[in-house]
């Protein structure tokens, strides 16, 4: 039965409070940078450009005084997977690998090409890290899940349907949000109530066809619990009026000063990522 | 039964979505086998969701945990090819074809009998996460093609073998309670 606790412990993402400029941004232009800059680090194919979305992530982090150690701390668990990937690809070879030989041993050979995949591997993973953690440590949850919806506002000027769609997307992923919790929870009462009846999960004995078979009464009773409860929620949701429209929230995001220069800014820097990434290919 | 209406396909997208989440973050959602390698099952909501409510449901499922894939690869690594998964093209746009493949083939085969059809839609959409995930790996030079085509083996095939019990499971079951007793049974409770 270990790990049926596990969950408890596990936080997804850490928000850093804060009440600095980039704090005070409205969640859309947060996504907007978040975007723009992932585009241009897995886009690029230079390591200055792969290397673009780590530099402004550690530039904003500093203006937004969370600390570079708190954006970093999952870089150091990175190394040895990044070894791993090395010897990896030095046991497979690449079908018209014709670069340099730096190291052979045997059969087996680490060329250039494969060096620079994998030195670009890390640099892009190590980029959108630091960039999705800068992302979580100045959005709180509910404002990752309000800039989703102001995100796709724009598309509401397409028509009301439109506008209702990003509506209901946004209101999908809230829901999911706070479901996560009381379906771990319930995923953890069933497999106690099938591990009391005999059921064995986590241990490596028997075939696929066997373990299949026991996880049937685990999976299955979860899922129709689950969908019993979408059931009742939205029975609960009709029974108070909501139809999808219309809807009101709480919380507003005014937009304060620069907003709208901190918007245009986004896309001067993907602009700038791609001459950067241009010019450091060509050499 | 009611009507299907939107605000029940919006809190069931919801809900399995959780469920998504939750299999991904905790160890139930892997099986370990003899062999070493865990089989998943992470990516069957989406497949059900598609199967119950329709391609844009299972779609969506799909992308908020691709999504949540995204966020675990960058926060928390548990291992090499974790890393990869940061980048969307991986992580998220191979999960928004699983809803969409597993409702093709479930609408294809529904005439015949919904079991079956339940069945081959958790295969397809299996089948479709390994091979577009394995193959945006393959494209952005992570792994070997002779690694790819042994993952395929050992995961990809018992995985949708394994996915269609699963939906087959879960279909039979709700389309039995459906039009049983025509209400959710947790409304007895209280």
């Amino acid at each position: 039965m270990r790990g049926i606790e596990f969950f408890r412990n596990v936080s997804i993402g850490q928000y850093w409070p804060g009440t600095s400029y980039v704090h005070r941004l409205t969640p859309a232009t947060k996504y907007l940078w978040l975007l723009v800059l992932m585009v241009s680090g897995i886009a690029s194919s230079s390591y200055a450009g792969a290397l673009v979305p780590l530099a402004v992530a550690l530039a904003v982090g500093a203006s937004a005084k969370v600390r570079p150690g708190f954006l970093l701390r999952g870089v150091k668990p990175l190394v040895p997977f990044v070894a791993f990937t090395a010897v990896l690809q030095a046991v497979f070879p690449w079908p018209g690998d014709s670069s340099a030989r730096l190291l052979s041993l045997g059969p087996l050979a680490f060329t250039a090409g494969k060096a620079r995949l994998v030195l670009m591997m890390f640099a892009r993973t190590l980029s959108l890290m630091t960039l999705i953690g800068l992302f979580t440590s100045v959005t709180s949850e509910s404002e990752s899940v309000h800039g989703i919806e102001d995100l796709l506002a724009p598309f509401g000027r397409l028509g009301t349907s439109a506008a209702r769609s990003a509506h209901r997307l946004a209101l999908a992923v809230g829901i999911a949000l706070r479901f996560v919790p009381i379906i771990v929870g319930e995923l953890e009462s069933i497999a106690k109530a099938q591990a009391s009846r005999g059921a064995d999960f986590g241990s490596g004995r028997g075939g696929p066809i066997a373990k299949a078979r026991a996880y049937l009464p685990l999976f299955v009773p979860v899922t129709v619990r689950a969908l019993e409860r979408a059931e009742l929620l939205a029975e609960a949701m009709e029974a108070r009026g909501y139809t999808g429209e219309g809807r009101t929230r709480l919380a507003s995001y005014p937009k304060q000063r620069g907003e709208g220069l901190a918007r245009w800014a986004s896309l001067a820097v993907i602009a700038a990522s791609f001459i950067l990434d241009y010019v450091f290919r060509s050499r | 039964m009611a009507e299907k209406s939107d605000v029940r396909r919006i809190a069931v997208t919801g809900v399995l979505s959780a469920l998504s989440i939750a299999l991904f973050l905790t160890p139930f959602g892997y099986i370990p086998t003899p062999l070493g390698v865990s089989l998943t099952v992470v990516h069957v909501p989406a497949i059900i969701g598609a199967v119950l409510e329709g391609p844009v449901v299972g779609i969506v499922i799909g992308g908020i945990f691709g999504a949540t894939a995204l966020v675990k690869a960058a926060i928390a690594p548990q291992g090499p090819i974790d890393l990869v998964f940061v980048n969307p093209l991986i992580s998220v746009l191979p999960r928004l074809l699983i809803g969409l493949a597993a409702w093709v083939v479930y609408s294809a085969f529904r005439g015949k009998w919904t079991g079956v059809a339940a069945a081959m839609a958790g295969i397809a959409g299996s089948l479709t996460n390994s091979v577009f995930v394995l193959g945006a790996l393959l494209i952005f030079r992570v792994i070997a093609p002779a690694v790819a085509g042994a993952i395929f083996v050992t995961n990809g095939l018992l995985e949708a073998a394994l996915a269609a019990v699963l939906t087959f499971g879960v279909v039979a079951v709700w389309k039995g309670i459906e039009s049983r007793t025509g209400k959710a049974k947790l409304a007895e409770e209280k």
